[in-house]
């Protein structure tokens, strides 16, 4: 199987449903030329031209409340918005607008849309770039909400939002765009609603999402050479969850810890806490336990920053108070 | 203009009259849920931009959507069947008055939100220009929504992109209880918003329905043949408040007397020189059809409480 | 201005109770020592007088548990508004006691597992086991993070060899819920368990103390004596002879009590309870019977009070009425020694070289090894042997 970084395939992703399928467009600020910010589009404008690579003027509800309505009349638009801070500017069209014209229209209307989005911290851009905002969607009926850990997983989950009848906002990581991965030789969608093991263990489970799957990949290798044998899994799309995954793992290890970038505080983890202790409360062993960025905005000196994001050692120490070690 | 095209106009002009006079009067008696706007003044507007459309083209509307969901042909049954949250509704319950949907007549939403179905009229105008058909999508809005973000967004990539999409600019000088002239430097004219974004613009009278239905075919035939999108400035006249029930404490008797005297209704009349027996047939089929409306939507059938959890995911 | 009525502090050591049911209601008129409600501590029922006179204005705790010193009621004019704010927080420095220079500190063992209020720590699935499993939580030692069961912990009391199975009838089990008496004995006895004793066991010929107890009861027909008179009275007598065994342990002395309070164990309805009785060694046969006949007969009422229960130096429990011969008491801590008194029965005994029957008496006394050598226990014992045998000496 190839090995390609996390960027690259995003792009196959979006190159293959573009070549396939000449309802698929791509807008976006910086994403001709440029190649997009963060270089994901890079080489797609020489493919399929301007009229589907659009560059667009620094515009976020236009850009999300064009694709909506390029959706409703028979497209399969991707915009992307450089970064999720950003998102809030689109907000009104992606909650008010993308997320209700079926509903409202008693369901004569499907906005197939996806925005893919990225944010992250770990490079130091401030207050202003680097959020992760994704439990704000998960709280919106009619969303569905994707954050891909691994080039596999972002290139199936990304060609699958294109083909959803449903908005979807796909969540890209600033730092998972080097990371590499072997994918399968032919772009596999990966179905919405399907966790992933990422890796088994029997002491306790690890619900991760975006990088801090990779920082529980460390914090799991550091705890086995303690004796402690971690599960991580990785729901891959929060909305729809795949409750059945997390509930079944954590009855097998009767311990969990959830684990974000985003901060603690109402973060995506607080909802799979109450999943679990609803349905797997007789099998807890220790109370859940939650790890996320502290609660303060981003800031800028590097040691802030740090200070305020979750680490490998933060998933392990958590990973150590379900065992009581 | 032939006499009997005119003569359709004013049978449109007054099913809307007496629809929503009719909504006003079942909203007051306790009978209608929601919050109701009505466009009574604003007919013609509605009919002259709808009557112009082709049957592809699609449109989106505001809170204030009565006519120009009826103007397009949404049976006044299904309309008043929404109004009445019932199956039978064009929205089937899901919607009511500002949420007025009808896919098949090319209604693609009615807007609670202050310009927010222009984004998506632009990326519809560009879908039909990406894929090379002679559909053109619309938006109407009012003068209040010039000043929003999404306004400007729309026009200049709009514009920019030569998208096919008319925009329809309702300046009915109020934006809810605030005047024009305490929320545009450009209130009088709005044409001049166009020209920020280098638009091709058309001014209107909008209580003439002749004239709008003459400026939207111009207005269509520029968007629907590539040539870019359209602004169409339309002045015309609220003759009611904000919202069913507001008292208009904001507003002085002669603003009101004024846009009285400004009935596109009466216009249309006069211009087919109606007698009063002609004129009395056409208003007692218009109130006959709201009647019957109204007792469709009466009877219509409540939605099972429970159906409020489909139709959130495709 | 309205008083409040605050949940008291009925004895050291309460930190909580549970108000059971009011005497009064709201509207009536309270004068300043009456009864007014009642409170179940982790040792009594006890009734509570009011220290207001005034209406009862409003309950704030009809029933139910509450910490000491929580505002529970509020006394004063009638129609006085007591507004919601009035209601205080707890204040538990409130109604401690004078101190008692010579009251042993109760050395309740530290309890891990449960909280000050008695409820358990334990996680959901060790809860769930233990449920599947009939294991009582109360019996074990959590080791997780903060003292809590976890799961590990059942499985581990599971692995303890356990009592052979009873067959079971059938039918469903009846659950009821603890009462804070039981909690009580409970968490005493269990703490009882973990005290180092050793056990000496004697047998007296009654022939003499029966003899006394017949003649009291002629002397004094109003005032029933019984053999557990005698050996309250005795055992005081043998306690102020040995002073190194009216004693209790605690971590940092070694407190030796200069009088001998004996407690006699009671079946009452709501549970084992142990009413004390005071100065045993400076009261006749008669006042001693006429104290435990009080105390006794409050027990079966329900009617003991703290004060009752306080302050005992030695225990006394006889299950002799049940035809018991002999049996092991669990010392009641934190006192030193208890005395387990079975039987008099007619047994055939050696006197003078000649198999003769007397009724003899089987006693057993549990020691605390902390507090007490074998020797000093042993010596202690014979003497009361000998005052059983020879009741005169010990008057």
């Amino acid at each position: 199987m190839p090995e390609v970084t996390y960027r690259e395939a995003v792009r196959d992703a979006l190159g293959a449903a573009m070549r396939s399928d000449d309802r698929v467009f791509i807008m976006g600020e910086d994403i001709a030329e440029m190649g997009g910010s963060m270089g994901v589009t890079q080489g797609l404008l020489d493919e399929f031209g301007p009229e589907r690579v659009r560059n667009t003027p620094i515009s976020e509800m236009a850009i999300v409340g064009a694709g909506i309505g390029a959706a409703m009349a028979g497209m399969r638009p991707v915009v992307e918005i450089m970064y999720e801070d950003f998102l809030t500017l689109s907000l009104e069209q992606i909650v008010n607008q993308a997320a209700k014209h079926r509903y409202m229209s008693g369901g004569q209307l499907t906005v197939p849309l996806t925005i893919r989005t990225q944010g992250g911290a770990g490079w130091s851009p401030g207050a202003q770039h680097a959020q992760q905002l994704e439990a704000w969607l998960v709280h919106i009926p009619g969303l569905k909400v994707a954050y891909p850990s691994t080039p596999e997983d972002v290139r199936g989950l990304l060609w699958t939002a294109i083909y959803d009848d449903n908005p979807v906002v796909l969540f890209e990581h600033r730092l998972l765009y080097p990371v590499k991965g072997e994918v399968p030789d032919e772009l596999e969608p990966i179905p919405f609603g399907k966790a992933r093991v990422v890796r088994e263990g029997t002491d306790v489970t690890v619900i991760a999402i975006g990088p801090l799957v990779h920082r529980a990949l460390d914090a799991a290798n550091q705890a086995e050479a303690e004796g402690i044998s971690v599960e991580i899994v990785d729901p891959r799309t929060l909305q729809p969850l795949d409750e059945d995954t997390l509930v079944e793992s954590v009855k097998k290890t009767n311990r969990a810890v959830v684990a974000h970038e985003a901060v603690t505080r109402m973060g995506f983890g607080a909802e799979v806490t109450a999943v679990l202790q609803h349905r797997a409360f007789d099998w807890l062993d220790a109370p859940i336990e939650r790890v996320g960025a502290k609660f303060a905005p981003l800031a800028f000196a590097p040691v802030m920053e740090q200070y305020v994001v979750p680490h490998a050692g933060d998933v392990l120490a958590a990973i150590k108070r379900t065992v009581g070690k | 203009m032939g006499e009997d095209t005119l003569r359709e106009f004013l049978r449109d002009m007054l099913l809307i009259r007496r629809f929503e006079e009719k909504v006003e009067e079942r909203f007051r008696a306790g009978d209608l849920p929601g919050f109701l706007h009505v466009a009574i003044g604003q007919e013609a507007v509605a009919v002259g931009v709808s009557h112009a459309m082709e049957d592809d083209d699609i449109f989106a509307s505001t809170h204030r959507a009565h006519g120009h969901t009826l103007a397009r042909g949404t049976h006044p049954n299904a309309v008043m069947a929404e109004l009445y949250g019932k199956v039978e509704g064009c929205s089937h319950g899901y919607g009511g008055s500002m949420h007025l949907y009808d896919i098949e007549r090319g209604n693609y939403g009615a807007n609670a939100v202050i310009g927010g179905g222009l984004p998506a009229v632009t990326g519809a105008g560009l879908a039909f220009k990406m894929r090379n058909e002679p559909r053109v999508a619309v938006a109407f809005f009012g003068d209040g929504a010039t000043n929003i973000g999404t306004f400007h967004e729309s026009l200049n990539l709009a514009q920019l992109w030569q998208t096919k999409t008319l925009f329809v600019c309702e300046n009915n000088h109020w934006a809810e209880s605030t005047p024009g002239w305490q929320h545009s430097p450009v209130w009088d004219d709005m044409s001049k918003r166009a020209l920020a974004f280098d638009m091709h613009s058309l001014k209107v009278d909008g209580q003439d329905v002749e004239a709008v239905y003459a400026a939207a075919q111009e207005a269509l035939d520029h968007a629907r043949s590539g040539r870019g999108p359209v602004f169409l400035d339309v002045e015309t006249y609220r003759m009611h408040g904000h919202y069913i029930g507001d008292p208009q404490v904001y507003r002085s008797k002669e603003d009101r007397q004024d846009a009285a005297d400004h009935d596109p209704i009466v216009r249309l009349r006069e211009r087919l020189g109606l007698s009063d027996e002609e004129f009395d047939e056409l208003d007692r089929q218009a109130h006959e059809t709201v009647d019957a409306a109204l007792a469709f939507a009466q009877n219509g059938t409540d939605p099972a409480p429970e159906d409020a959890l489909k139709n959130v995911y495709a | 201005m309205a008083s409040e009525v605050k949940l008291p502090r009925l004895g050291q050591g309460m930190e909580s109770g549970t108000v059971n049911k009011w005497l009064k209601s709201e509207g009536d008129q309270v004068a300043k020592g009456e009864p007014l409600f009642e409170v179940d501590t982790d040792k009594v029922t006890q009734e509570v007088e009011s220290d207001f006179d005034g209406v009862l204005l409003k309950i704030v705790l009809s029933s139910g548990e509450a910490p000491v010193g929580q505002t529970i009621a509020w006394i004063g004019q009638a129609g006085e508004e007591v507004a919601e704010a009035n209601v205080s927080a707890p204040e538990p420095k409130a109604a401690e006691p004078e101190p008692r220079p010579v009251q042993a500190k109760p050395v309740e063992d530290p309890m891990p597992t449960s909280s000050a209020n008695g409820r358990i720590k334990a996680s959901p699935l060790a809860r769930r086991l233990a449920r599947e499993r009939g294991i009582d939580l109360h019996a074990l030692q959590g080791t997780g993070p903060e003292g809590r069961i976890v799961a590990r912990d059942v499985e581990g009391a599971q692995a303890r060899p356990a009592a052979p199975a009873a067959p079971v009838p059938s039918g469903e089990v009846e659950s009821i819920s603890l009462t804070n008496i039981r909690k009580t004995i409970a968490r005493r006895l269990t703490a009882a368990w973990q005290a180092p004793v050793f056990q000496l066991t004697v047998s007296a010929d009654m022939s003499r103390a029966n003899d006394l107890v017949a003649k009291a009861r002629e002397l004094s027909p109003d005032v029933r004596v019984t053999v557990t008179d005698v050996l309250a009275k005795v055992c005081a007598q043998a306690l102020m002879r040995h002073r190194d065994v009216n004693v209790q342990y605690s971590d940092d002395a070694l407190l030796r009590f200069p009088t001998a309070n004996v407690g006699i164990a009671v079946a009452a309805p709501q549970g084992l309870v142990v009413p004390v009785l005071r100065s045993v060694e400076r009261q006749s046969l008669a006042e001693v019977a006429a104290a435990r006949g009080e105390v006794v007969s409050k027990a079966r009422d329900n009617k003991l009070t703290t004060q009752d229960l306080e302050d005992g130096t030695f225990t006394i429990s006889n299950l002799g009425m049940f035809g018991v011969e002999q049996f092991v008491a669990v010392i009641n801590p934190p006192q030193a020694a208890i005395l387990a008194v079975g039987a008099t029965v007619d047994a055939p005994v050696a006197r003078d070289g000649q198999v003769v029957v007397r009724p003899m008496l089987t006693m057993t006394l549990t020691v605390d090894h902390r507090a007490v050598d074998g020797a000093a226990g042993a010596d202690f014992l014979r003497t009361v042997k000998q005052f059983v045998e020879d009741p005169a000496l010990a008057l």
